[in-house]
């Protein structure tokens, strides 16, 4: 069982945690650990209730980018039509670069996402999956140093990145599977590595993002109705919480990497990690 | 346009469009031996996300095969 103050609570994390580049899967394991809530995470309510609250942060994210996506449609129906992706297209570059990433975690996932998740579902396994996720944020930081310039955001440097970098960011996208390490973080870490600003990054990771969360969400939507519903009062209550809270997650973020790194999020992870690692292993 | 790949690619497209589709008819239990997910213990289960896989690459390796062969202009 979930009741409504945990469904609130995990909801409105749920939104943050998703697209803030710190692990929601992550979170979702460690704070009900460390609240001492005993969450059946393969019961029925709880199935509910990541069916909705995911399907409510994609729709989120399909909402607010809905002028990019209309044009990165059109640009991929044209691109099919004139059988050619010129580079001249910036839309049909870049929708086939993000079906080109997508394609590299969408069938890990669809494979291996429940064994993956099964293997490390340990508290004290994911807290550590946390501080590498800092660690790799940290460490592109560094390493990318100042040698590439910022700037605003500009699709066109989006749609420059080549197709073998795009399958290297959805490999990344990959260990996103492993609860602990952040999609936003690894997918960003990927474009930064690339040479892109981070509002660039950011963008290129909030789009990647959107078809994996609404698919890994709709091909949930059979284990709902499967269930009776049974949950959806309180899987509903989450869900509303997590598009709030998922709407100034994104609102905020795409103004945040105007002019700021993810350091600030990858000291949080190795805090949080360590702090999460030390509190599992005392039983405190 | 790459003739070989061109072929290879729609070869490929082929076989993994009809693995997708003993995926989403066949359970666990009726799958080839050698189908990852193949489950002799005979459960009805339907991998129905292995399907997904199976047609995304389909999909995707028949895109490929579209672009590769479209003729060239003669210069």
């Amino acid at each position: 069982m979930i009741t409504y103050v945990q469904a609130i609570l995990l909801g409105l994390l749920q939104g943050v945690a998703e697209l803030f580049p710190i692990s929601s899967l992550g979170h979702t394991v460690l704070i009900p650990a460390l609240l001492r809530w005993s969450i059946d995470r393969s019961s029925d309510a709880f199935v509910s209730f990541l069916v909705l609250t995911h399907m409510a942060t994609a729709l989120v994210l399909v909402g607010f980018f809905w002028r990019d996506w209309v044009q990165i449609c059109l640009g991929l129906l044209r691109s099919l039509r004139e059988r050619e992706i010129r580079a001249d297209d910036t839309y049909a570059k870049l929708g086939w670069l993000l079906i080109v990433s997508t394609i590299p975690a969408g069938i890990i996932g669809l494979l291996f996402e429940e064994s993956l998740q099964a293997i490390f579902s340990a508290a004290s396994v994911v807290a550590g999956a946390l501080v590498l996720n800092g660690i790799v944020l940290l460490a592109i930081e560094t390493l990318r140093g100042r040698s590439v310039e910022g700037g605003p955001h500009d699709d066109r440097k989006l749609a420059a990145l080549s197709f073998t970098r795009a399958v290297l960011i959805g490999i990344a996208q990959c260990l996103a599977l492993i609860p602990g390490f952040s999609r936003t973080g690894l997918t960003m870490a990927g474009g930064l590595a690339s040479g892109l600003s981070h509002e660039n990054a950011g963008r290129y990771s909030f789009l990647l993002a959107t078809p994996i969360i609404l698919a890994a969400a709709v091909l949930k939507v059979p284990d709902l109705f499967a269930n009776g519903g049974q949950g959806v009062g309180e899987a509903l209550a989450g869900a509303a919480c997590a598009a709030v809270s998922a709407y100034l997650s994104v609102r905020f973020l795409v103004r945040y990497f105007e002019t700021r790194s993810t350091r600030p999020f990858a000291i949080y992870c190795m805090i949080a990690g360590v702090a999460a690692f030390i509190l599992v292993s005392l039983g405190l | 346009m790459s003739r070989p790949l061109v072929v290879v690619s729609l070869i490929l497209g082929i076989v993994l469009g009809i693995v997708a589709v003993i995926y989403l008819i066949e359970p666990a239990s009726g799958l080839p031996s050698f189908f990852p997910g193949h489950d002799a213990a005979g459960t009805a289960i339907h991998h129905s996300k292995h399907a997904i896989g199976a047609g995304i690459l389909a999909l995707a390796l028949f895109a490929f095969a579209w672009f590769q062969s479209k003729p060239r202009k003669a210069t």
